[in-house]
Formats: C-alpha cells, sequence, structure tokens
C-alpha cells in the first residue's frame, strides 16, 4: 500500500492530448465538414482600392439557377470590430470600399461552379478616390480621409514621456540614433480561413464552426451583425491549423458565412482561397521605428526616445492596441527610468493588420537591440556584458508600472553564452561568419481583457459522474499550441491522477464555459490557474466525501490520486469509490475553477492607455544566431541558434521547446525571407511561393535551454512560452550579419539583394578611403 | 472544393493519338506533370477546353544510352533524371538542375518536357484571375500595357525553367513530333526572346525526347541558381556551365547558358577568348562581365533586377573557377 | 443545375479499396478524396502546388493531390492519410509525429507524413540531409522543422529496431 503514488504530470514531458487525431488524419478541422445540402459560398471582392460604391448589381446573378442567395453591405447596417471603441468594419463594404479585396457581396450557391459563375454576373460601379499605399502618403497634407470620424488618417496617436528624457540623454555619454524599417507580415497559419454555418430557419437559429482563436468575440460579433439573439447562436471551434493572431478577432469570413446562410435558409460552407486568406490579413503591420538611446560610459541606459509609426490598412482592428503595445513594452526587459514614446497609427488603403504573434512589440524590441548590438560594440563592451550591466532587479515595478515578479533573463543569457561558447567564437569566426545576440520579453496575457464585462478571466469546469471519469470542460481554444493538454496537465497534477482519466471537451458555446480566447499568450497562465482552481475544488468535494466514508475528519484523508486513505496504513478507497460516495444524494457533479488578475498588474496610469502592457508575469528570452554570409550571392544561411527562454516553470516541456522553436523560426522568416508586396495596394505576395515562409532547407537546427524562474503567481509558477522567442531572433541575426560582414543591415528582411547593396557599398567606400 | 473551369481530357496513349488529340480538338493543350499547367489552369490563366494529357504515352517515358549519345524521354520525372547515373556521371549540370526544381515532390511526378516548355513567368501574370482582372490583365494575357515596361509592346516575362541552360550547354537537342514527322533540332531553336511567345513550336507540336551528344559526355559542369529559399523557390537567375580542359588546365572547350533573366534561356555567346587560355583572375572576371551584360532580368520577381544581374555573373564566375580548379 | 462537365469512368485503388466512379474531367484528385470519398485527412493549404498539405501517395510516390486530375489516375494505386494506421494503432511514422511533437496545430501533418512515408519506403535509413530534402516541398508554419525531423528519425529508427517496413 505504502508505495501508492500521485501520479506527477507537470514538468513531464508530454505528447498532446489530441495528437492521435492530428497524425492519423481524423482531426476535423472547418473546412472538412461536408453536411449533405451543403451550399458553397464565394465572395465578391473590391478590384479597386478606394471608391465610392455607386452601385452593386447582383440581379443578374440572384437570377442565375443555383443560386441560393446572395448577400452585399445592404443586408448588414451593423459594424463590427475587435475592440468596442473601434467597431467601425462591415462584413461587406457599404458606402466605400478602403482596400483591394474587401469583400462587397457573398454568394451561396449549389456548386462552386455556380458560385463563381454568379460572381462574374455581379456588376459593381464606383467611382475612385485617390489610394494610400504607404503611411507618409496617407498623413500628407492633402490627403482625404479614409473614415471622416479619422482625421488625417490617424486611427491613433499615443504620446508619452515618463522621467525626463532631454536631461537624461544629456547626462549620456553616447547617444545613437537610427530609424528601422520592418516591412508588413503575415501569418500564413497552413490553414486558410473557413466557417461553415447552419441556419435552422424553423428555430431561427445559427450554428457556427469557424476556423478562429476567439470564438467568443465571433459569438458576440455575430449576434450583432445578424441582430440575433445571442441565446440563438451556437459557436464551435473544431480542429484549427494554426493562427498567430490572424483570427485573434472575429472575420468577416464567418459573418458573411453565416448572413449568407440566412439568407439562403441552409448550410453554407465558406472555405477562402490562400490569395484570400493574405487578403483577410490582420498580419504585423510594416512598422517604421526611429530609435534613439543614451547610455553612460559604464553602459548603463540613461534614456530612451523613440517614435513608431504603423501602417494600419483600412480599418481599426486591433491597431489603438498595437500601437500602444509598442510604446509600453519597451519596458520591462532592462532597467531604465526615462523614456519618451510618440506613436502614430495611420489608415492607409491595404489590407488591415491585426495582431500578430509577438504583438506590437517586434518591431521596436528588433530596433532596440540592434541599437545596443551597435551601442556596445563602439563601446567595445561585449553585448552580453552591456545588458548585464541593465538588468532588472526582480520584483519590482518598471517605471511605467509592468509588475514583474520573476526575471529570468540573467539565466538565459548565462545559458546562451556558454552553450553557443559565444567567448571563444565571438570576433574569431573568420570573414563572413558571424554572431550576434539578443533579448525579448512577452507579456503571459493581458491583464484587463478588450471586451472586459466584470466576469473572471477564465472558467473551467469539471464533470465527475458515476463513471469515474472526469471531464474538462473548456472554452479556451486549442490551436496547435497544446493548450488542452496544458490544461488537462493542470487538473491531473492536482488530483494526483493520470492524465487518461481526464477527457475535455473544448470550445463550443453551448457547452463549454465562455472563455475570452487564445491570444496574448493568456490560456498557460490564466486558463491553467483556473484549471487548478476547479481541481481543488473538485478534490476537496473528493476529500470530504472520503472522510465520510473513512469517518475521518477531511483534513486527515490523504489523497494520493488513485486511492485516498485517512492514515498511511489504511487501505483506504479506490478513486471509484470515492467517485460513488461523492455522488450520493447529489447526483453528478460539476464543479468550476475561475481566475482573476490583481489590480498591481493592470498597467500605468501615468498616460491614456497605460493598461495596454499590463500582465500578471513576463517571460525572457535571450538568444544567439550563428550565420554565413555567401560572399558572392549576399545570401545569409542561418547556421545554428541557441535560444533559452524563462517560461516561469515549463508544465509540458516538450511543447514549450516545439513553441520556442516555432517562435524563432517564425523571426527567421520575418529576419530573411518575408514580407508582404503591394503593386498599388494588389498584394503580389498572396502566395506561398511569393511570400517566402522559410522552407526545411534552410531552417536551421535551434538548441533550446528552458530556464525556470517560477513566477510566485503562475501555475505551478509558469508563464508564457509561445511568443517571447520570436522578436529576439531578429536582432541576434541582423547582429551576427554585422558581426559578420561589417555592415550592420537596418531594413529587413535581410534578402541578398538589400545585404548586396549594404556590402558593396561599404567596399566602394573602403576603396574610396584607400584611395 | 476548388473552381476548375470546366474542359475534356483526352489520355492519349501513343505520340500520334496525342498530335491527333491536339490538332483536332479546339483550344486543346498539352498537360504532362501538370505542376505548371494545373496552377495556370486553376488560375484562368489558360482556359483550355480540351487539355491532352500526356502522362499515358509510355513512349516517352525512357532514358536510354546508345552510340549518338543519352536520349531521355520527355515524359521522364525530374526525379529519375537526376538520379540516372549516366547523367550524374557524364551530364553532371543536369542532374544538379533537376534536383534543383522546386521541391522533392515537384521533380516526382514534374517532367523534363513540361520543364522545357514551362511558360515565362512575371510577377503581373502568375496571379489569380481576380488579380489580374483587377489590374487589367497585361500584354501577355488579354490586356494591351505591360506592367514592367508601360511604354512598351514587348513581353519581359522571364523564362525560368532550370533544365534548359543545363541541356544548353551540352548541346541538347529536341524531337519534336508534328503532322506527320519528327524532326530533331538544337534545344536553343525551340526558343524565342519574346516573353509572349518564347517556343517556336508550331500549334500541335510536341516535345518527345532530349538527345545528349555523346561527345560532349563526361565534360565538368555544374548548375547553380540564386534563390531566396533552399525550395520551392523558382529560379531569380540561373547559370549553367560546361568545360573541358587538357592535363595542365588549358580551356578547351567551354560553355555558359542562363536561365530566368530573360524571355528565353540563353547560351552566352563571347566566350571563343578563352579557350587555349588557362583561368585567370581576370579572364573569370571577363567572364562575370560578359555574363552581366547578356543577362537582362526586368522587374518580373519581387527581387530587384539589379540583384539578379549582380549574381548571374558573380554564380557563373565561382562555377567557372571551382570547375577549373 | 445540369452539369454539362466531361465526365471519365475513374477505375483506381484508394486505401486497398477498389473505386469505379464518374468523376468530371476537371475534378482535382484531393477533392475527389476530399468531397466525393470523405477522406478529408488530407487538406488544402494553398492555390496550388505551393505548400504540401495535399501530399498523398500515387503509386508509391507522394504527389500533389491539389495539381492532379482525378481522372488521370486511373488504374492507379492511391493512399491517403487515412490508411496508415496499422490495426488501429499509429504507425511508426504517425507516432513518430506523436510523441515527438512533430505535429502542432496538425494541419501540414497528413501531407508531411505521407511525403516523409514516401521517403521512408524508398530509403529506410535516412539522413537528416535526406529528410530535408525529401520535405522540402512541404511547409510547416507551426514547428520550425526541428521536430518534424526528430519524429521521421524516430520512425526510420523504429522500423529498423522491429524490422518492419514502413507501410504494413
Ligand atoms: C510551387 C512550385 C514551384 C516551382 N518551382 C520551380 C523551379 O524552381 N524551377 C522550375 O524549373 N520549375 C518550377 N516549377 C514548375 C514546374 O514544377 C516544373 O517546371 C516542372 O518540370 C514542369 O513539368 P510538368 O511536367 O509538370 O509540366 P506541365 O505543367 O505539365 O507543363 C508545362 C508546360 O509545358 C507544356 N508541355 C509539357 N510537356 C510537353 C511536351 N512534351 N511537349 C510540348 N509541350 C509540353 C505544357 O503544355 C505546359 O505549357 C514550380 C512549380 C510549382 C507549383
Ligand atoms: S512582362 Fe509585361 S507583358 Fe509580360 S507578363 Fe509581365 S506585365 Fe505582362
Ligand atoms: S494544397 Fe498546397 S500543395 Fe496542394
Ligand atoms: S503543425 Fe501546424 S503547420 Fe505544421
Amino acid at each position: 500500500m505504502n508505495e501508492i503514488k500521485p501520479t506527477r504530470t507537470i514538468g513531464v514531458p508530454q505528447p498532446l492530448v489530441d495528437g492521435p487525431e492530428k497524425v492519423s488524419g481524423k482531426a476535423l478541422y472547418s473546412a472538412d465538414f461536408l453536411p449533405n445540402n451543403c451550399l458553397v459560398g464565394r465572395i465578391f471582392r473590391s478590384p479597386v482600392a478606394h471608391a465610392e460604391i455607386i452601385r452593386l448589381d447582383i440581379s443578374a446573378a440572384e437570377a442565375l439557377p443555383g443560386v441560393r442567395g446572395i448577400i452585399t453591405g445592404e443586408d448588414c447596417d451593423e459594424p463590427y470590430g475587435v475592440l468596442p471603441i473601434a467597431r467601425f468594419e462591415y462584413p461587406m463594404a457599404r458606402d466605400k470600399v478602403r482596400y483591394r479585396g474587401e469583400p462587397l457581396a457573398c454568394v451561396a450557391a449549389v456548386d462552386v461552379e455556380t458560385a463563381q459563375k454568379a460572381l462574374d454576373l455581379i456588376k459593381f460601379e464606383y467611382r475612385e478616390l485617390p489610394a494610400y499605399f504607404t503611411s507618409s502618403d496617407a498623413m500628407s497634407e492633402d490627403a482625404i480621409d479614409l473614415h471622416d470620424h479619422r482625421p488625417g488618417n490617424i486611427e491613433r496617436e499615443v504620446d508619452y514621456e515618463i522621467g525626463d528624457v532631454d536631461s537624461a540623454l544629456k547626462d549620456a555619454d553616447m547617444v545613437l540614433e537610427e530609424t528601422y524599417n520592418c516591412p508588413e507580415i503575415c501569418q500564413v497559419q497552413t490553414e486558410p480561413h473557413a466557417a461553415i454555418a447552419e441556419y435552422d430557419a424553423e428555430r431561427d437559429y445559427m450554428t457556427v464552426r469557424a476556423s478562429t482563436q476567439v470564438p467568443f468575440y465571433v459569438h458576440i460579433m455575430l449576434a450583432k451583425t445578424l441582430k440575433m439573439d445571442q441565446s440563438q447562436i451556437r459557436v464551435i471551434k473544431p480542429h484549427i491549423g494554426g493562427g498567430f493572431g490572424c483570427r485573434t478577432e472575429c472575420l468577416n469570413v464567418e459573418l458573411m458565412c453565416a448572413l449568407v446562410a440566412r439568407k439562403a435558409k441552409g448550410t453554407v460552407r465558406l472555405v477562402v482561397s490562400r490569395e484570400e486568406t493574405f487578403i483577410t490579413h490582420r498580419g504585423r503591420p510594416e512598422t517604421d521605428v526611429k530609435m534613439k538611446i543614451g547610455v553612460k560610459k559604464d553602459g548603463t541606459i540613461t534614456a530612451v526616445d523613440f517614435q513608431v509609426i504603423q501602417r494600419g490598412g483600412g480599418y481599426s482592428g486591433y491597431g489603438v492596441v498595437t500601437i500602444l503595445y509598442a510604446g509600453s513594452l519597451v519596458f520591462g526587459v532592462y532597467n531604465f527610468e526615462n523614456a519618451r514614446y510618440k506613436g502614430l497609427r495611420v489608415l492607409t488603403n491595404t489590407p488591415p493588420p491585426g495582431a500578430m504573434r509577438g504583438h506590437g512589440t517586434v518591431g521596436v524590441r528588433y530596433a532596440f537591440e540592434a541599437l545596443i548590438d551597435e551601442i556596445s560594440h563602439r563601446l567595445k563592451m561585449d553585448p552580453i556584458e552591456f545588458r548585464r550591466r541593465n538588468f532588472l532587479s526582480a520584483p519590482t515595478f518598471t517605471a511605467n508600472d509592468l509588475m514583474i515578479n520573476s526575471y529570468g533573463l540573467p539565466e538565459c543569457l548565462d545559458w546562451v553564452e556558454k552553450e553557443s561558447d559565444w567567448k571563444t567564437k565571438k570576433g574569431n569566426l573568420g570573414p563572413y561568419r558571424g554572431i550576434g545576440v539578443a533579448a525579448s520579453h512577452y507579456l503571459s496575457g493581458a491583464s484587463k481583457s478588450v471586451n472586459w464585462t466584470g466576469e473572471p478571466h477564465a472558467t473551467i469546469h469539471l464533470k465527475l459522474d458515476w463513471d469515474a471519469s472526469i471531464t474538462l470542460l473548456t472554452g479556451a481554444p486549442e490551436i496547435g499550441q497544446g493548450s488542452t493538454t496544458v490544461i488537462t496537465q493542470c487538473v491531473a497534477e492536482v488530483l494526483g491522477l493520470d492524465m487518461t482519466r481526464i477527457q475535455s471537451v473544448t470550445s463550443d458555446s453551448k457547452v463549454t464555459p465562455k472563455d475570452n480566447g487564445a491570444y496574448s499568450s493568456r490560456i498557460t497562465f490564466m486558463v491553467g490557474n483556473a484549471a487548478i482552481n476547479a481541481a481543488n475544488n473538485l478534490k476537496q468535494v473528493l476529500i470530504e466525501a472520503a472522510a465520510r466514508k473513512l469517518d475521518c475528519k477531511p483534513e486527515d484523508v490523504e489523497c494520493l490520486g488513485e486511492v485516498y486513505r485517512a492514515a498511511s496504513q489504511d487501505e483506504g478507497m479506490t478513486f471509484e469509490e470515492v467517485v460513488l460516495a461523492a455522488l450520493e444524494g447529489s447526483g453528478t457533479i460539476t464543479v468550476k475553477g475561475n481566475y482573476d488578475t490583481i489590480p498591481e498588474s493592470h498597467g500605468t496610469k501615468k498616460y491614456r492607455g497605460g493598461a495596454i502592457g499590463g500582465s500578471m508575469a513576463y517571460a525572457y528570452s535571450a538568444q544567439v544566431v550563428e550565420v554565413t554570409v555567401d560572399p558572392e550571392t549576399a545570401q545569409v544561411t542561418v547556421d545554428k541558434v541557441w535560444v533559452a527562454q524563462d517560461v516561469g516553470k515549463a508544465l509540458n516541456p516538450l511543447s514549450c521547446e516545439g513553441q520556442i522553436q516555432g517562435s524563432v523560426w517564425m523571426g527567421m522568416g520575418q529576419a530573411i525571407s518575408e514580407e508582404t508586396v503591394y503593386h498599388k495596394g494588389l498584394g503580389i505576395s498572396g502566395s506561398m511561393l511569393d511570400y517566402r515562409v522559410p522552407s526545411f532547407i534552410e531552417s536551421p537546427p535551434i538548441e533550446v535551454g528552458i530556464i525556470e524562474s517560477i513566477d510566485p503567481h503562475g501555475p505551478f509558477g509558469a508563464k508564457e512560452a509561445g511568443e517571447t522567442s520570436l522578436s529576439s531572433f531578429i536582432p541576434a541575426l541582423t547582429n551576427a550579419v554585422a558581426d559578420a560582414v561589417g555592415v550592420r543591415p537596418i531594413d529587413l528582411p535581410v534578402t541578398p539583394d538589400k545585404l548586396m547593396e549594404l556590402i558593396e557599398k561599404r567596399e566602394s567606400g573602403q576603396k574610396a578611403a584607400i584611395k | 472544393m476548388e473552381f476548375m473551369p470546366n474542359f475534356q481530357l483526352h489520355r492519349p496513349e501513343t505520340i500520334e493519338e496525342a498530335l491527333e488529340a491536339r490538332m483536332d480538338n479546339d483550344e486543346a493543350l498539352y498537360v504532362a506533370g501538370g505542376t505548371d499547367m494545373l496552377v495556370n489552369v486553376r488560375r484562368g490563366i489558360e482556359q483550355p477546353k480540351n487539355l491532352v494529357d500526356l502522362s499515358a504515352i509510355h513512349g516517352m517515358k525512357s532514358i536510354t544510352l546508345n552510340s549518338e549519345g543519352l536520349h531521355i524521354g520527355a515524359g521522364v520525372t525530374l526525379k529519375e533524371l537526376h538520379g540516372h547515373e549516366a547523367v550524374v556521371k557524364n551530364y553532371t549540370a543536369i542532374s544538379h538542375s533537376a534536383k534543383a526544381v522546386a521541391g522533392s515532390t515537384h521533380q516526382m511526378y514534374g517532367t523534363v518536357g513540361g520543364n522545357l516548355c514551362l511558360d515565362t513567368r512575371c510577377l503581373f501574370y502568375n496571379q489569380s484571375e481576380w488579380w489580374r482582372q483587377s489590374n487589367d490583365y497585361c500584354l501577355k494575357e488579354r490586356g494591351d500595357t505591360c506592367h514592367v515596361a508601360p511604354g512598351g509592346k514587348r513581353c519581359f516575362a522571364a523564362f525560368s525553367g532550370d533544365m534548359a541552360p543545363s541541356m544548353l550547354v551540352y548541346e541538347a537537342e529536341v524531337d519534336i513530333a508534328g503532322e506527320g514527322s519528327i524532326k530533331r533540332v538544337p534545344l536553343k531553336n525551340l526558343y524565342n526572346n519574346d516573353g509572349l511567345d518564347h517556343l517556336t513550336l508550331k500549334p500541335g507540336e510536341l516535345v518527345t525526347a532530349v538527345h545528349l551528344p555523346q561527345e560532349l559526355a563526361g565534360d565538368q559542369s555544374a548548375y547553380e541558381k540564386a534563390r531566396i529559399r533552399g525550395s520551392i523557390d523558382f529560379p531569380l537567375a540561373g547559370v549553367a556551365v560546361r568545360l573541358r580542359k587538357s592535363v595542365d588546365g588549358t580551356i578547351e572547350d567551354l560553355a555558359i547558358a542562363l536561365t530566368a533573366v530573360n524571355p528565353y534561356p540563353q547560351i552566352v555567346s563571347g566566350l571563343e577568348g578563352l579557350i587555349g587560355t588557362k583561368l585567370s583572375e581576370e579572364s573569370a572576371m571577363q567572364v562575370r562581365d560578359t555574363v552581366r551584360k547578356q543577362a537582362k532580368p526586368m522587374r518580373t520577381t519581387t527581387v530587384a533586377p539589379w540583384y539578379r544581374r549582380r549574381v548571374i555573373g558573380a554564380i557563373a564566375k565561382r562555377l567557372l573557377e571551382e570547375l577549373a580548379g | 443545375m445540369s452539369k454539362k462537365n466531361h465526365k471519365t469512368l475513374l477505375h483506381c485503388t484508394v486505401n486497398g479499396r477498389e473505386h469505379d466512379d464518374v468523376v468530371d474531367d476537371n475534378t482535382l484528385l484531393v477533392d475527389y478524396l476530399r468531397e466525393s470519398l470523405g477522406l478529408t485527412g488530407t487538406k488544402i493549404g494553398c492555390d496550388g502546388g505551393e505548400c504540401g498539405c495535399c501530399t498523398v501517395l500515387v503509386d508509391g510516390q507522394p504527389r500533389h493531390a491539389c495539381l492532379t486530375l482525378a481522372a488521370t489516375c486511373t488504374d492507379k494505386d492511391i493512399v491517403t492519410i487515412e490508411a496508415l494506421e496499422v490495426q488501429g494503432r499509429l504507425s511508426a511514422l504517425q507516432r513518430g509525429f506523436h510523441e515527438k511533437l512533430g505535429a502542432q496545430c496538425g494541419f501540414c501533418t497528413p501531407g508531411m507524413i505521407m511525403a516523409a512515408e514516401g521517403l521512408l519506403r524508398e530509403n529506410p535509413d535516412p539522413s537528416e540531409e535526406d529528410i530535408r530534402q525529401g520535405l522540402a516541398a512541404n511547409i510547416c508554419r507551426c514547428t520550425g522543422y526541428v521536430k518534424i525531423i526528430e519524429s521521421v528519425q524516430y520512425a526510420a529508427a523504429e522500423l529498423k529496431r522491429t524490422g518492419k517496413e514502413v507501410a504494413a
């Protein structure tokens, strides 16, 4: 009896609980639902970037046999949008179109040929307006406004000064400034957007399955745009093929799908193409960062003065939040007191960006880490040493009131320094080879959610029945990040049970508790904590039942997972027996667990919007990147990456590693090959040929070190694992390239044409100097 | 369900049947592996009423060695080609080329014929129907301006097949089946310097095979392409070099051909001066500059033309130096 | 609406079952598999030939089902992800992808596994470079490929250990 032990699952590598479905082809994604009589949806899109709609004639299309319904802007006068303060977008354009590809109509027909024919019959009359494809054009004096309520095409201007920047810069021994351009990036999750809407005309009831990271937000927006009661809608999120932020807000795809299903009085499947997925966009905005940093001779940072301009596309989306994040999260990695920020989010005639992985932080972190690399170079100080001079010491609050209780950055830097053999390699790799380092951080869930209603941040239900299995009910969207596995682990760990006792039901609004969604790395932290709370509540019920049967006080019951006993010599009760005891009188048990953030984590009140950036905990990352540059083609090869991330506690070390590798590699794409390109607002790179997500061949080995700083508020000490390591790759790469070729790439991505230009400029400069 | 325009499929089993199917039907096009043709059909770039599938023709699928040289059926897949012993050993650049096409899966069923007859490419052309329509099409297809060189009346879409330059440096010939006959012509005669109409094939003509001459078998050669990613990407610029040298390093024969920088795969001219000499840093530089001069990349890709021109010279020089040892 | 599309009688084997189906000449193999046969394990991730999500085996070799006309598959043997399990249990490759976390969101996974299946059938003992080359037509946006390589290596080692072929 004595060797009975509770099962441990935390800290043990766990394959994903939904892995077998995925590797066997059984996992169903939105496009895989093929009910009988399903209609095909297709979207009519604007051929022009900016125009007044004069007339959209759908009569010929409607008359086509096989067409069951067509909707246009006329069918929906309710705007939608993720931020309650910025809902100005309609599922289909109404008065004006503001980017090329903006939806104007959606057809439901019996088959794809008919749907396509119908689109060909739609006639669109418009009066073209001047269109602006760059932030500077949109802000020019004579530019007309895209939206009447946004004069000068400024979606949001953010201004703050914390401390006294001017005098701190005056006190500095060295001040450097540089302007960096980071082009627009797209998620290119492998699953194109898809939705299937089933309208029950008899009951006036709508069921929608959609590829989304935020089924709750989709639910609200469906109710709003359909003008239906929320209670008459059900939203289900099937398996989804990645997110990275492209579906962290309700998209027009699911709204049009539902609207046209209601019009057609049936079921419609709307699966958009890869090109349309690029047009739907919601990626990372093009970002120009002007960064100025002052330092003392000893390397301590005295002040940071920076400006950010983001090209925001035709609609608001998350824009206000993105430009605020860019300002607030300059803090939190290093210690400095003085900072001044000016952020401009500009409206342009391009597809609207969104909240991509590393939301808001990536461009600024790149600029910061690249500039301090140059500074340490000029100070003749090792860049790792430079960073050490500027560490924070936790627990602390940053100058803009970010609450930091755990800070594993020193250990991360130690790890990458040692594992990469930094000290031997730095400066000694020979020509055209180089090594670079950088650091970054990211939040573990935004402390204040965008749709804040006073409910807890996260809720978990556990259902226990006579069969002694536990059903975990969670609205937290599993999008491949492994969240269902982690939540299951948390429950299993508290109860000391094997994970196989627990099965989960996820993201079905009819069954699972509301959840805000999969974004800002909130699930492990917030839902994990709610799961621990729920499991403790369940454990209490079980202990009390066992105590009744064992005739002892609850505090004397020892819970060993599969066995509950009163004293160590006792035979005890099996889990099944305890469950039956607990069910006596009460019947099936459902317990609940909640989680809420604490007010101290809600960010600063020093400037308007200062809550954006507040989080319960921040994860840290450092990485070293080693590169070779081809002297003839200027092609950069990433030979190897060493990355260490402070995840607080690695609940599932296997998926922590997977998430960190995925983030690093996604950073690599942005650093060396990815960018969206437009020709007069038409996306030239709207395919996976011209938008270059890295392939197997040039993707490097990525060695991961996991640092555990055990955050006091995290579930078992955990923080985020899936975003932090993206942004530090980019500066680590340009720092490595600078080390290799002696010129520093400034604008991204570092494609061979850009790099060759820089190298040739340097060479001709040198030649000139020698002459 | 993906949208596909309507067409009738024909599956001839012989070359004669293929020619018949092509000539007897309106708006008929050939498809081999389909790795390019079906992309274009899906995008509405090609709108055939009839598609003549060449994959059931048995007579075009083998590689055979005879006294004249190596005979490669047009239906041979790129994978069969790059793994073939005689190709690897005697016509190395051709193996390099086949391995450099797209990704491994494309090589499994993409064919030699399809690669040689590949349509020219341009970022204003290889787009969806909606895209091209929104951009008023272009000279190459349904439109009346070129977005790359708006004033002109020429199309600069770049021929971007990886195979052709390697075959050109080996002085390959192709068999072309047409009405009633099969003729053999130098591969270089298959191409025109015109992005609109880069193949000299007459309507209905079919490439059935490629011949590599025995005389050049065993000459050293190599192919390299500039691309951003290590796979999938079409070449931004591609160079094949064949070099024969004597024991003391004197150049006896040299050929260089380019792809992706002109509307047709191009043999570099003006290299005669190197024959009978040993390669020096200076002559290698001259080759580099000659290549750069003859390459005329235009803004048909997202990567800047000036880079493609710089890099194609640099690669040519590097390959030449490597081969010259 | 009556469809005037040209049709072909397709005789082929899919996952060991013979089929005689009338298909439109313009039907892509991926749509035949997904919509007619309900084999939705094969995914569509791009507009043609760029992502590898639709990779299936045709006569034992990986091929994009999105660039293949169903009607050209007459007398062909087609294998999709659904056929890999061995007596209801994951195959070595599938287990590798599961246990080594070669699948995160799982959307690239069926195509990735089929490409790997093709590779291992031809080369049971691939080097890391062989794996990279063999899967180079497949894009994964989640993993950075590191764990996919480990997954395939796991399967190769497992097959060697048990002396089994990739396909049962
Ligand atoms: C994502 C992607 C990346 C690619 N990357 C590359 C690359 O890097 N390099 C490269 O070279 N190609 C690339 N390709 C194009 C293509 O895969 C290859 O060129 C392939 O070799 C074409 O062969 P196929 O048999 O599939 O041709 P098909 O698509 O069947 O045919 C291509 C053209 O040739 C014609 N044709 C075919 N056979 C004959 C014949 N015997 N006689 C006359 N005409 C014929 C067809 O009518 C058609 O016009 C890529 C394709 C994709 C989808
Ligand atoms: S070069 Fe000009 S005409 Fe030719 S495809 Fe490109 S845009 Fe069209
Ligand atoms: S679906 Fe992308 S290659 Fe077939
Ligand atoms: S696992 Fe998500 S794309 Fe590969």
